[in-house]
């Protein structure tokens, strides 16, 4: 065989070797088992924290508010909707039974206007909104720039829920 | 990452009218641009020297080791722009070794990797071989270490074994012609395969980048030779610039048809997209597209070249021409890389509105970083012309 | 006589190149069906995940698109989103005006006066976990894929920040984190689902615009809600095989 093409078909043959040892040693364990990817992928999609417990879970401590609110216009409204994740409070607030909760525990209590104006405040988009087909209800809209804005007097804004308790609206 | 943010405000505060809000920010940046533009190079600087070694343009002998040379530099640069693009660059190896065979991009490292080993190196190896032995003979030291490892320790320069090198260089450029296709067409097939993207959804895509690649190619070489030999201060073959010249407007106009039909296409059928694409074609677009691209890039020199078929000034005239029609081709399919990828970028997928690019100077996706990602090729090449000077061979005429 | 062996010989050459050639592509034609992307969906009796919204009932109180970045630590800044909200307006001339401020989060103002609007309505968006996913397609690495119930999944260890998914995207679902600088998406909250629990968005939202469930149970919610109501899913004409059922879907949405 010719010199240059023995030395040709040596070098690439080092290379190619070289390769195939390179991609065995670094394509990773799980690599192909369920399809073209990691299968311990999915396992580690799966390890997160939770942030959100569900109202089910809220229910467990505070059956009196659930029950308060079941009789009006927010039955089924979440509790963490308002109040935000509430999986951590779920959990351990329930050790603090003097009441005073380290503020990581604490959740937020809505009580600005502009709190309750994210779902009630007037739009022509949530004019129609019939969510309850029974009774036919619609979305009680306001406008948050109009309705009962501040004292005539002192010109402090109100609060919503100084009027409207968010349990029971 | 403060400084990102800030540059997205900034990005927010320009939006027009609606976008996806994970579509302002710009995704491929200039880095992207270049390497299209850098393979084009490449895949075009081949075509040249194929011309001369498979179609027997004898002509063009005096650019054809000069060609090789340049695609070899351009192509070493060619993964830099794309490996420092990666959100994670560590990882980049992993196209090698569990490429998806349904994705267009994971064939990148083994096309790159086939052309650069097998046919460019390959080629030029074959094409030096006889004259690294002889050039390892008169040198001393550790530049005849290199020349002896750069021949493989090859010794045998007997008539027989150089056509044989002759021969096997033939095939290797015969190979070398489709692989350059697949080198620079696959990059089209990346773009023009997103269904979800129409200004790049189209069958032409590979196709004009294919072309558009040749041609910036040829300017290239063009380039480069009139330069070297200014600064060599050697004379040039008119007979092989005008020859050059001949083929790059041969397919300028074969470039500016397929862009031109792609663009009818479009306008004619006024699919979905096409209110959106017009506003951003005649809006935020005009500039690179009509201007640089399309009159400085593609009319200019169509109409210099075109005249040039037909009359010839002298070679004083000629020269600063097609230096200068180089250049301009030069800076036109850059930006006709620009108009594909930034400007498939700016507007929503929604077709409802307008995002900008932010670019700066430094940075990492900077002008700087890709001025100097341009500027290392150049480089690359002053070391190879110093190494494996191509007017120091033995001249030998292809016997195939 | 050299003539003649010459010729051979370039004949055997020529001949060897295209037999191995030929060898190479068809060899490396039989994964083929890596492109035939668009194909049927999976055949089994095991979950197969869809989602529904009904356009109806979204008050655009952007509490989905809140809890999402919450529950799964996205970015607070507005450009990156697994979820959001947008708000459509069509005046009474055609205009439509289409707006997401911080994809929906902070609510939503009535831009245009009442009188001059046609329709007005909400539409949230999030990634349709396609069952011919573009942007399965598209990961050169393999560190995007969908799971054996519908889900599409990032492999955030894998992923390289190709950003080519990105842009393969047709709905705009993917953004990459400006931490990890990989890709990022909606997970139809995965670590949720395997201990029982809806994903964020659905949990949350106050009046059940948002429906979640399995398409190979002919008793589940979405099932109901799909055969109930004329559902579209958004770009059909891409072929994504999108599992994200929009009720009162208006051309307008894209």
């Amino acid at each position: 065989m010719p010199q240059q093409v023995k030395r040709l078909i040596s070098a690439f043959a080092v290379f190619i070797v070289l390769f195939l040892i390179m991609r065995q040693v670094l394509t990773p364990s799980s690599f192909g088992e369920l399809g073209h990817f990691r299968a311990k992928a999915i396992q580690e999609n799966m390890v997160r924290e939770l942030r959100y417990a569900g109202s089910v879970n809220c229910s467990k401590c505070h059956e009196d508010i659930r029950a308060n609110k079941a009789q009006g216009p927010h039955a089924q409204l979440k509790c963490e909707v308002c109040h935000g994740p509430g999986m951590k409070h779920a959990l351990y607030a329930g050790q603090f039974t003097n009441g005073q909760l380290p503020d990581s525990l604490v959740l937020y209590k809505p009580g600005e206007r502009k709190d309750c104006a994210i779902c009630h405040q007037l739009n022509a988009a949530r004019i129609k909104i019939q969510f309850d087909t029974i009774n036919h209800t619609m979305i009680h809209q306001i406008d948050a720039m109009k309705h009962n804005l501040a004292d005539t007097d002192t010109n402090i804004e109100f609060k919503c829920i100084e009027c409207h308790n968010p349990h029971q609206p | 990452m403060e400084n990102h943010i800030q540059d997205l405000y900034e990005v927010l505060s320009k939006v027009e009218g609606y976008v996806y809000p994970n579509e302002i920010e710009l995704n491929w940046s200039i880095l992207i641009v270049l390497y299209p533009y850098i393979t084009g190079l490449v895949a075009g600087a081949f075509i040249l020297a194929s011309l001369e070694r498979i179609f027997k343009l004898r002509i063009l002998k005096p650019t054809y080791g000069l060609a090789l040379l340049t695609a070899l530099s351009f192509m070493l640069v060619a993964t830099l722009p794309l490996v420092s693009h990666l959100g994670k660059p560590m990882r980049a190896y992993e196209i090698m070794i569990t490429p998806h065979l349904s994705s267009a991009m994971a064939i990148f490292g083994f096309v790159y990797l086939w052309y650069l080993m097998v046919v460019l190196l390959l080629e030029i190896w074959f094409d030096y071989r006889r004259d690294l032995v002889l050039w390892a003979i008169e040198a001393k030291g550790f530049k005849r270490f290199i020349y002896k490892a750069l021949s493989l320790w090859t010794t045998d320069i007997s008539p027989k074994s150089v056509a044989l090198d002759d021969k096997l260089g033939y095939i290797v450029t015969v190979i070398g012609v489709p692989s350059a296709f697949l080198l620079h067409g696959y990059v089209g097939f990346i773009f023009g395969s997103i269904k979800a993207n129409p200004w790049w959804s189209t069958v032409l895509m590979p196709v004009i980048f294919l072309f558009s690649a040749m041609v910036s190619g040829i300017a290239l070489v063009m380039f480069i030779y009139i330069i070297l030999n200014k600064i060599r201060k050697q004379t040039i073959d008119m007979a092989c610039l005008d020859m050059i010249a001949k083929y790059l407007f041969y397919f300028l106009i074969i470039d500016f048809a397929l862009e031109g039909l792609d663009q009818i296409h479009r306008i004619y059928e006024a699919e979905e997209s096409f209110e959106a694409l017009h506003t951003m074609v005649f809006g935020k677009l005009f500039f690179t597209l009509f201007i640089m691209q399309g009159l400085l890039g593609t009319v200019v020199p169509l109409l210099t070249l075109g005249t040039l078929q037909f009359y010839t000034p002298r070679e004083k005239i000629r020269k600063p021409i097609y230096l200068i029609v180089s250049s301009l081709i030069l800076v036109g399919i850059f930006f006709m890389r620009w108009n594909v990828v930034i400007g498939g970028q700016l507007f929503s997928k929604s077709f409802y509105g307008y995002t900008s690019y932010k670019i700066g100077l430094i940075g990492a996706e900077g002008y700087l970083m890709a001025f100097i990602w341009l500027i290392v090729p150049f480089i690359i090449l002053s070391f190879l012309l110093w190494l494996l000077p191509p007017w120091k061979k033995i001249d030998v005429d292809h016997e195939i | 006589m050299k003539n003649k062996s010459a010729i051979s010989r370039r004949d055997f050459f020529k001949a060897g190149t295209i037999i191995v050639g030929g060898i190479a592509v068809t060899t490396a034609l039989t994964p083929v069906d890596g492109l035939l992307f668009a194909t049927e969906r999976p055949a089994g009796k095991g979950k197969w995940y869809g989602i529904g919204i009904d356009i109806d009932k979204c008050i655009g109180c952007g509490k989905c698109a809140n809890a999402c970045k919450k529950e799964n630590n996205v970015p607070q800044e507005p450009f990156y989103f697994r979820s959001w909200v947008e708000q459509y307006t069509i005046k009474n001339d055609g205009t439509i005006i289409v707006e997401s401020p911080n994809g929906g989060i902070d609510g939503f103002k009535q831009s245009v006066p009442s009188e001059e609007i046609f329709k007005s309505f909400f539409v949230p968006k999030m990634c349709n976990h396609c069952a011919k996913s573009p942007c399965v397609q598209v990961c050169p690495v393999g560190a995007t894929f969908e799971t054996a119930e519908g889900i599409v999944l990032v492999d955030e260890n894998y992923c390289i920040g190709c950003r080519y998914c990105v842009q393969a995207c047709p709905y705009g679902c993917r953004y990459i984190h400006p931490v990890k600088k990989t890709v990022d998406k909606c997970t139809l909250c995965f670590h949720r689902l395997e201990k029982g629990l809806q994903p964020a968005c659905f949990e949350i939202c106050p009046t059940e615009a948002r429906i979640f469930g399995d398409l190979n149970d002919p008793g589940s919610k979405l099932n109901y809600f799909l055969k109930n109501h004329t559902c579209m899913v958004i770009k059909p004409h891409l072929n994504t095989g999108s599992k994200l059922f929009y009720n009162a879907l208006s051309p307008e949405v894209r």
